[in-house]
């Protein structure tokens, strides 16, 4: 009558194991579903486009002809989408952080800025684009304002800089960084700040050595976000920016558009060559996250 | 437990194959148009129409087209049974793309019904089956145009074959600003020289935009001595032996542009927004019927004048295409026919209504009809159709129109 339950339990325990894993496998099974439809679907239809297994006319055979029709435009393409994406970012960044940091310290300039962030937030990027336009575009408000000749005005719209495109993603999405960076703090700066102030650290030193490693991780996600989100985003560069050259998305936008029925998937050809970019940048950043000492 | 991550890596790589096969199994094959929406006669047509609802793509940036389309046309179709919504778009190719991939996925109640094109994208639009055609036969109002009609046959070039119903004609104008243009030019020649000696003060949208478009191709009758010059069917070698010419001048032409031609326009909007502002003193426009409001309301200075070339400008025809994967053709037909009869033709003609001109044969109509097309008000702007059209050139093959601008992005905007 000895038993010997150990065998039978372990069995057992990883019965359970087995079937809480495929329990859990199917309570996300409709969130990976919709998100499969959505990523893989719309991804392999691009990928398959481009590859030339979809033509609108003529015979499906696998060429890579697409990904070199437009050699040229395709790399100054995406270094100009890396510049105008990495400049917004940065800014953004910047200037996020220090909007956390004012947000956080609570008197009234930070409800203020609080205030502004929250408004900026629900402007659509559209939108956006269209009141940077009218306002700092050669007929625009400020060079009426301050009655600058058209000509005398620097070419911040459709000029060889993109000034325009980028103060627009730098307005709004700071105000986001600002946002998410003064709620991470809100939650974790407060005793460390206190208790650091106790022991008779300075304000610069307090900065230094506690709000800046604290919100380090906020700071490097939300660029994460931004930078995808600037690299991808066609509305903003096609209204402010100009005909050439072109960010990625303008190109592929132009070339699904174009007339000529053999340019589709040239135009699936810039998509997937953003989306990888996109894949690679969040790559790393998310190396460069791991790094941070505060990352759990 | 070391098994489960191949097989999860299995389920996804069969989930992905599952989702991208029927993808790829589906590459383009034309729709076949659906029989039950094949009618015989007029009246076949007005029962199946009534209760339909007609999708009208447009470009939507002319407020005057929209204010016509939903303030005139919409309630006469209305009357008619039909229910008719304007959808406004930015460029006609979106309908286009929106109809062709209707036509990819095998769509047979699509979201476009009439579109209003012409040229290129009527052009390519037929080679891939996205219109439905000889279908203008039945309508009644097509016996007020006349059947010879050179711009209502050939669309840029593609027979029409009655895969579209005619409803305007346009003439390419130039505009300038009288006040401040003293020296005005009258010849495109002439023009171009002008620009020269007033750095700055010129400039044209980047082609594939429409107006673009059609100005380097009168660039390209003019360095040729006119339209004679420039055989109409595109061909290879014609292209190789003209437009060397034509790039070489509009290169020589940028240095002196508007921002030094370092940019351009995107479209004819930027452009009339430079107009307005006093930046540059020409723009250029195919529907000149604007001109007159726009120059009362003062956007347009008061001085601005239609600048007529001694060698004509180039006229077209545009038109009412009935898309293939339409489910309510009936019912578009009959907004086509509608669109043709005199009562809206003569009120889209009227200067503070929209100001397009005609398609119909004034020879054909009644004495009574003829009398409302000659009682339209003059503007002070512009000129009656007979003066603008004099001396029309007719449009290039749409054959042409694609690779002169894919030309001249790569050898004038990106140089």
């Amino acid at each position: 009558m000895l038993t010997t339950p150990l065998p039978g339990a372990d069995a057992r325990a990883r019965q359970r194991a087995s079937r809480e894993r495929w329990v859990g496998l199917a309570m996300v099974a409709p969130a990976l579903a919709v998100a499969g439809v959505v990523v893989v679907g719309g991804i392999g239809m691009s990928v398959v486009q481009s590859v030339g297994l979809l033509p609108l006319v003529g015979e499906a055979r696998f060429t890579l002809d697409a990904y070199v029709a437009n050699g040229d435009e395709l790399l100054t393409g995406l270094a100009l989408s890396l510049g105008i994406a990495t400049a917004s970012t940065l800014l953004s960044s910047v200037i996020g952080l220090a909007a956390a940091v004012i947000i956080t310290q609570g008197r009234i300039t930070g409800r203020l800025v609080a205030g502004l962030s929250a408004v900026t937030i629900p402007v659509p990027h559209l939108v956006g684009a269209a009141a940077v336009g009218l306002l700092v575009a050669d007929s625009g408000l400020l060079p009426r304002w301050f009655g600058v000749e058209p000509g005398a005005w620097p070419d911040l719209v459709g000029g060889p800089w993109w000034v325009a495109v980028v103060l627009e993603y730098t307005w709004k999405e700071s105000a986001f960084i600002a946002l998410v960076v003064a709620g991470v703090l809100a939650t974790r700066v407060a005793r460390y700040d206190e208790t650091a102030a106790l022991l008779g650290a300075s304000r610069a030193r307090r900065l230094r050595h506690i709000v800046i490693p604290l919100a380090t991780p906020a700071v490097i996600v939300s660029a994460i976000i931004v930078f995808v989100y600037t690299f991808g985003s066609y509305e903003v560069a096609w209204l402010l920016g100009r005909p050439y050259p072109e960010p990625l998305p303008v190109l592929a936008f132009r070339l699904f558009n174009s007339i000529t029925l053999t340019s589709r998937p040239e135009a699936a050809a810039v998509a997937v060559i953003t989306t990888v970019v996109s894949l690679l940048a969040v790559a790393v950043g998310m190396a460069l996250l791991r790094r941070t000492p505060l990352w759990r | 437990m070391h098994s489960t991550a191949p097989r999860r890596g299995a389920v996804a790589a069969a989930l992905a194959l599952g989702l991208v096969a029927p993808l790829a199994a589906c590459s383009a094959e034309p729709a076949s148009s659906a029989d039950a929406q094949q009618y015989a006669s007029w009246e076949e047509v007005l029962e199946a129409a009534d209760g339909q609802t007609v999708k009208l793509w447009m470009y939507g940036g002319d407020e005057q087209g929209n204010a016509y389309v939903n303030d005139v046309l919409v309630p006469a179709a209305a009357e008619l049974g039909v229910t008719l919504e304007q959808v406004p778009i930015a460029d006609t190719p979106d309908a286009l793309n929106r109809i062709l991939s209707e036509v990819q996925a095998g769509e047979t109640d699509g979201e476009v019904d009439l579109v209003w094109v012409n040229g290129n994208n009527f052009g390519t639009g037929k080679e891939a089956g996205a219109w439905e055609c000889g279908w203008t036969d039945l309508l009644p109002n097509m016996a007020l145009t006349d059947p010879d009609d050179p711009l209502l046959l050939n669309d840029f070039g593609t027979p029409v074959d009655g895969c579209e119903a005619p409803w305007h004609k346009a003439q390419f104008t130039f505009v300038y600003n009288s006040d401040t243009v003293t020296d005005v030019p009258t010849t495109l020649d002439e023009l171009l020289e002008w620009a020269k000696a007033n750095p700055g003060r010129f400039t044209y949208p980047a082609p594939p935009d429409f107006t673009g478009s059609v100005f380097v191709r009168e660039v390209l009758y003019s360095v040729h001595g006119g339209p004679d010059g420039v055989p109409l069917a595109y061909s290879e070698e014609d292209f190789a032996e003209l437009t060397p010419a034509l790039f070489e001048t509009l290169q020589e032409l940028e240095p002196y542009l508007w921002r030094e031609g370092t940019t351009y326009p995107q479209n004819s909007n930027e452009l009339n927004e430079l107009y307005a502002n006093g930046e540059v003193d020409f723009t250029m426009t195919y529907g000149p019927a604007t001109l007159t409001a726009l120059v009362e309301d003062g956007t347009y200075p008061a001085g601005t004048k239609v600048l007529t070339l001694e060698e004509g400008t180039v006229g077209n025809a545009s038109f009412l295409g009935l898309a293939s994967t339409s489910g309510s053709k009936a019912g578009a037909m009959v907004v086509a026919n509608l669109a043709l009869s005199v009562e809206q033709q003569v009120a889209k003609a009227q200067p503070d209504v929209w100001g397009q001109f005609t398609v119909l044969d004034l020879d054909q109509l009644s004495d009574e009809q003829r009398a409302q097309f000659e009682a339209l008000p003059e503007s002070p702007v512009v000129p009656s159709y007979d003066v603008l059209s004099e001396n029309a050139n007719p449009e290039l093959a749409s054959a042409w129109v694609t690779p002169i601008d894919e030309e001249w992005r790569r050898l004038v905007l990106t140089q």
